[in-house]
């Protein structure tokens, strides 16, 4: 952990202990539902492209909070419905922990605190990238599934805040958490992993990569198709189904998509999750990360 | 006899005062930044029958008014304009209502409910939440769009909470808040206040006013461009897009048009409603008055 330079003050003025600050912010965000969290140093992204930098989201950054959490429960993982997952995997809450906690640091401590949008950008890109983010902040690393995985919860949904308060900073992982023991022994098996394996890029998935000695080398990830994939629902699915709708010229076929099971569940998707609905999980639902928590009573 | 009657009064006054100043500490506890009272019967003599407090809750008595914070401090300081269209607005105010009209319900056995703010006819909410804040000595309205502007904090977003319970009402404010003195030493100087400059109504933008003697003497305020300013994205986008789709015949340009960035964003942003009602802050963003309390270390 390295201490930052600056002391910190509340409202009043009166110097604080930075490690008890740390402890409260990550302990608040804890109770607020936030089961992992971690601080990061905000210059560790400063390579990421411009615009998508800590700094040019908010200039006074001094710290990156990292907050995860809201995954779904193993009752949920466990389901043999897919629509369980399909309605209830959102990044919603882990949102509304972090900008519960960025206002905590804004009222009580008078530093600027912003939560960066879940949601995308101009041209559906991200504000910034949450998984490096994580990286930095030794709450997860990179997988060959996408997602930061974290060692011991695996799959979890991510939020940052970024702060001009200055705190002291945690460390990257020392060993990442994919490509896991299971999964490097099963490569040396089969030359797949179980998500490379469920999700395979060379017969029409998503997912491909090799282990080189216990390490991802050339991980292949076709965006747009796991994008279709994973929101089939929500607004791509809207769009397509509109599309379908405007472009058929029978009046009863052009009411029964509008009024079809689909465009229904579009509807209902965009309305139920401000930001995020994914409808796959099969990448993750196979990762071995994370999964002994998941072995409930 | 007398003494005695004067005495239970006072003891009536005194436990309703308590009564008082308990949910107006509940609405900041709940998430607001300001709470005030205003007695039902006030509405009265500004708006017409079908908009005042009694008829939506008939026995209506007190109308508790709160006004949370719309984008965080953090978010004013960002040059990415466009994280504010999705960060600007937390629906906080409405949460803590939810929590006060429960409580007033619970603990103190009166009928309680949160007052209706969204338009249900146009773009005409069935009760003024603007009014509410003034009567409850919250703010006054000001030359910026008509917003009402807190002393200590500027902009921003109220709800009510209608009860049966007998509270004691605050008064108005004796001052306005808009025209802040620098603010009228710039008109005296160029003839227009910041907002105006921002926002000039005879330059395309939406905003005129006259002021003398520190007074705003005249005010105008395009409402409609505003609108189609301050929520390009939305709802309201959306139903414009859809209108021109089914205009078009090309079924192309149709597509080109349904998977543009434009027409995503507008989608999305249907979505994250309760987070993003507007996409214009720039009146606000010149605005002198709260900007003391916006600025952080």
């Amino acid at each position: 952990m390295t201490a930052p330079a600056a002391p910190i003050t509340d409202r009043a003025g009166t110097e604080l202990d930075a490690d008890e600050v740390k402890a409260m912010i990550l302990g608040g965000a804890k109770r607020r539902g936030a089961t992992i969290a971690g601080v990061a140093d905000p210059a560790l992204l400063d390579g990421q492209p411009e615009g998508m930098r800590p700094v040019d989201l908010l200039p006074q950054t001094k710290t990156m909070i990292v907050l995860g959490g809201a995954a779904p429960r193993a009752g949920e993982w466990s389901s043999p419905r897919s629509e369980v997952l399909e309605t209830l995997g959102t990044a919603d809450r882990i949102g509304v922990t972090a900008s519960a906690v960025a206002r905590q640091i804004e009222d009580d401590l008078g530093y600027y605190a912003l939560s960066v949008p879940t949601a995308t950008d101009q041209d559906d890109k991200p504000f910034m990238s949450f998984v490096d983010a994580a990286v930095a902040a030794g709450v997860g690393s990179p997988s060959l599934a996408g997602p930061a995985l974290n060692p011991d919860q695996g799959f979890v949904y991510l939020a940052v805040i970024l702060t001009s308060l200055p705190l002291p900073f945690d460390e990257p992982l020392p060993t990442p958490a994919c490509p896991a023991p299971s999964c490097v022994d099963m490569y040396a098996d089969r030359g797949v992993t179980p998500c490379t394996d469920v999700c395979n890029i060379d017969a029409g998935g998503c997912l491909g990569g090799e282990i080189v000695d216990g390490l991802v080398i050339g991980r292949k990830f076709d965006a747009e198709r796991c994008r279709d994939r994973v929101y089939h629902y929500w607004v791509p699915g809207y769009q397509k189904a509109l599309e379908a709708a405007l472009d058929e010229p029978d009046a009863r076929r052009r009411k029964m998509i509008l009024y079809g099971s689909y465009f229904t569940r579009t509807m209902w998707s965009i309305t139920y999750s401000n930001v995020s609905q994914g409808q796959c999980f099969e990448c993750v639902k196979a990762c071995p990360v994370g999964s002994d928590g998941r072995q409930l009573k | 006899m007398g003494e005695a009657a004067n005495g239970t009064e006072a003891a009536q006054l005194d436990e309703r005062q308590q009564r008082t100043d308990q949910i107006k500490a509940l609405c900041v506890t709940a998430g607001a930044k300001v709470s005030g009272v205003a007695a039902a019967s006030a509405f009265n003599e500004y708006v017409p029958e079908g908009h005042r407090p009694t008829d939506f809750l008939p026995g209506c008595r007190s109308v508790v008014v709160m006004g949370a914070q719309g984008p965080s401090n953090a978010a004013w300081q960002s040059p990415n304009r466009r994280l504010m269209e999705i960060t600007g607005y937390d629906f906080r105010e409405n949460v803590a209502s939810m929590v006060v009209a429960d409580h007033i319900e619970t603990e103190h056995g009166h009928l309680a409910m949160p007052g209706p703010a969204l338009p249900t006819s146009g773009q005409h909410p069935p009760m003024s939440m603007m009014l509410s804040a003034v009567l409850a000595g919250l703010g006054t309205r000001s030359i910026a769009a008509n917003i009402i502007l807190n002393p200590q904090h500027g902009l921003l977003y109220y709800a009510v909470v209608l009860t049966t319970l007998e509270l004691v009402p605050d008064h108005q404010l004796e001052d306005n808040v808009c025209p802040a003195r620098s603010c009228v030493r710039l008109y005296e100087q160029e003839g227009r206040t910041p907002c105006m400059a921002a926002c000039p109504a005879d330059e395309g933008g939406c905003i005129d006013a006259t002021i003398e003697d520190g007074e705003i003497t005249s005010s105008f305020f395009d409402r409609e461009r505003c609108s189609t300013r301050a929520m390009n994205f939305g709802i309201r986008g959306h139903i414009k897009q859809v209108e021109l789709l089914t205009n078009i015949e090309d079924r192309d340009e149709r597509r080109a048009m349904i998977h543009s960035d434009d027409f995503r964003r507008n989608v999305a942003a249907v979505g994250r409603y309760k987070e993003s009602v507007a996409q214009c802050f720039e009146c606000m963003r010149v605005c002198p008055v709260g900007r003391y309390e916006r600025k952080l270390k």
